[in-house]
């Protein structure tokens, strides 16, 4: 029992408990469900769940910094969007690309600058620029967006493609590589080591020399780059914009997040947890709708497994441990 | 009095010059909407929201990420409940059922939110984010499409008697703030190790915060369904995050410990102006959007400069 305890304390027990957890999960809905892990079937939430892990790197750096970002959904909404309507118009889809990752990045590094400059809590900051965006957006096309993703993109995220010789497309393999590198990016590099010491003690990294108001922005503008790429790939995944697409990545990058055992406090948390938490969250919400749950039902159980898996692992020290 | 009436200002900031503003312009632009004798409408109109903010307050004033995501799911949970099952379903028509009802439904749920954040010790972002979702599904199972009307005398709450839910409300912060509880919440609110080792039971004075703000919630839904005069269950969600727009804009700490629930009102009302006076030059619904964020951002900015400039030895 203590040495169960033992485990769900440490950061990689907990990462190791959600990967359980999914692996689990799969093992249920294969026997319950024919079909759950057909080819098809895996390739699809292989696919899924690429998506919400793009999405869900920004959200994991800004936590570990102990900020929150509530400017995904839109961003991924604007970026669909403008994207699909510059490639529209005729432009370039490369310099379309590049166009809106960097507009995204300028919004993602002011949200880090007003947050942290000015000591403003990063949920009403992202919120407000969010709501900002999204707005503007709607403006802009007036409410119906227009305007298609290029073959390739779709090809890239469609879930009947294939990488070469393998069974899926190129986005799967393409995370693992994504994946792989952001973790050396918090393990082995200054920018990861300066993203834990301020998030576990703003107060002492400056002493550090570590720049707080940089870091901020660095890493919103991170969260905001990859928000924008989701966007993009999203945009290949439905085949026309849509500028309510990036809604349910609000509370669902949170959610991988915290499942796979960050806390929101910072300091703490792992990319390869988020993974984890990615696929548990995959693998709830295919079960579900396999085991013929309404989609009311399916968002109602979405919230008691949620608060379950956290209650087991993701638990917070009383008041009286950390005096 | 006239020290209340500062500390309310220091507290609140720019909030507070924002709603003189608004309403001046507003009176100017919308003379008959505001003129006395349209008052109960007007203030049925503004109510749910104020509830809204009102009721996300408490929780956020507890500290340590104290914060309630599902206020809005909750007030559509309320709104469904009343009409469909206790008003269609059981027959309950009198007032001395429905709203004891519904306070009960409300002091239930945030039980079950201050017993998740609060003694299993969940992020309560997360803790509530899982009642957001169980509130929004579980309403749609029960109530699959709008269903009407209400009873007559929950309609006249958004029309002649608007303000009495209003006044209930803070009558009820008022004896609140009375009692040692009050002090014990900022206390926590600010430096809850401190007041931990001061003898304060933390974890009691938090889950007390979550039952509040359910009480409060159930209110503002109640408030809601006079306003609809009916129940539909896709309407309650939206006001979480305004709500929590609103309590920022108010002059509430997202920290913990600092602000009231006239702050959040007060941001409430901002907004609720704002939205007036965008109306009546007939601007689209996105421009009423950039306009919220826009407003948000600048007054959290303001409001933080300011605090800084009173502050210089802080800094």
């Amino acid at each position: 029992m203590a040495n169960i305890q033992r485990l769900l304390s440490s950061t990689n027990g907990r990462v190791l408990v959600a990967f359980v957890i999914a692996g689990l999960l799969h093992l249920i809905g294969t026997l319950a469900i024919p079909g759950y892990s057909s080819p098809f079937a895996i390739r699809a939430m292989l696919v899924i769940a690429s998506l919400l892990a793009v999405a869900s790197i920004g959200q994991t750096l800004v936590v570990i910094l102990g900020g929150i970002d509530l400017s995904i959904p839109f961003i991924i909404g604007f970026a669909n969007v403008v994207a699909a309507q510059l490639y529209g118009n005729e432009w370039n889809f490369a310099v379309v690309c590049v166009f809106v990752l960097v507009l995204a990045m300028l919004i993602g590094a002011f949200n880090g600058y007003i947050a942290r400059r000015l000591d403003i809590h990063p949920l009403i900051v992202t919120l407000g620029t969010g709501m900002i965006v999204q707005g503007s957006v709607l403006l802009w096309t007036k409410g119906f967006p227009s305007g298609s993703a290029p073959a390739e993109v779709s090809a890239f995220v469609s879930i009947g493609g294939s990488a070469g010789p393998f069974p899926f497309p190129w986005v799967v393999p393409s995370l693992v590589v994504l994946s792989a590198l952001i973790i050396l990016l918090l393990a082995r590099t200054p920018y990861g080591r300066r993203l834990y010491a301020l998030g576990s003690n703003p107060g002492a990294a400056p002493l550090a020399l570590i720049d707080p108001v940089k870091m901020w922005m660095l890493t919103f503008s991170l969260s905001a780059l990859f928000a924008a790429v989701t966007g993009i790939l999203l945009l290949g995944f439905t085949g026309s914009a849509y500028g309510d697409v990036g809604q349910p990545y609000l509370f669902q990058t949170i959610a991988a997040v915290v499942v796979g055992g960050a806390a929101l406090v910072g300091g703490r948390g792992s990319y390869l947890g988020t993974l984890a938490g990615v696929l548990v969250l995959t693998e709830i919400n295919t079960l579900l709708i396999g085991l013929g749950f309404q989609p009311a039902a399916v968002q109602a159980s979405l919230g008691v497994i949620i608060v379950l898996l956290v209650s087991i692992y993701g638990r917070e020290r009383h008041v009286s441990a950390t005096i | 009095m006239s020290s209340r009436l500062g500390g309310l200002f220091r507290n609140t900031g720019f909030a507070i010059i924002l709603l003189i503003v608004l309403l001046a312009v507003n009176l100017v632009l919308n003379a008959a909407r505001f003129h006395p004798a349209a008052w109960g409408a007007l203030i049925g109109l503004a109510a749910p929201l104020i509830g809204a903010a009102v009721a996300s307050a408490p929780v956020i004033l507890a500290g340590r990420g104290g914060i309630d995501i599902s206020v809005g799911p909750l007030m559509g949970f309320v709104n469904a409940m009343v009409i469909q099952v206790l008003f269609l379903k059981l027959g309950m028509s009198s007032p001395f059922l429905l709203v004891p009802a519904a306070l009960l439904i409300g002091g239930a749920v945030g039980a079950v939110n201050g017993f998740l954040a609060t003694v299993v010790r969940i992020q309560p972002i997360v803790a509530t984010l899982g009642t957001y979702l169980v509130l929004t599904g579980v309403t749609l199972t029960i109530l699959p499409a709008p269903i009407g009307p209400a009873p007559g005398w929950l309609k006249a709450m958004a029309g002649t008697w608007s303000a009495l839910p209003l006044i209930a409300l803070f009558a009820a912060w008022w004896i609140v703030r009375r009692l040692p509880y009050y002090d014990q919440l900022m206390a926590i609110g600010s430096d809850d190790r401190a007041a931990y080792t001061a003898g304060i039971d933390v974890t009691k004075v938090r889950f007390i915060a979550y039952v509040m703000t359910g009480v409060f919630a159930a209110v503002a839904g109640l408030m809601l369904t006079a306003l609809i005069g009916s129940a539909d269950p896709n309407i309650g969600q939206a006001y979480t995050l305004i709500a929590i727009a609103a309590v920022a804009l108010g002059g509430v700490s997202l920290a913990g410990g600092r602000g009231g629930l006239a702050g959040a009102a007060i941001g409430a009302i901002d907004i609720f102006l704002l939205q007036s006076v965008l109306t009546s030059f007939n601007v689209s619904t996105y421009v009423l959007q950039i306009a919220y964020g826009a407003i948000l951002v600048a007054a959290v900015i303001l409001t933080a400069v300011q605090e800084r400039s009173a502050r210089p030895e802080e800094i």
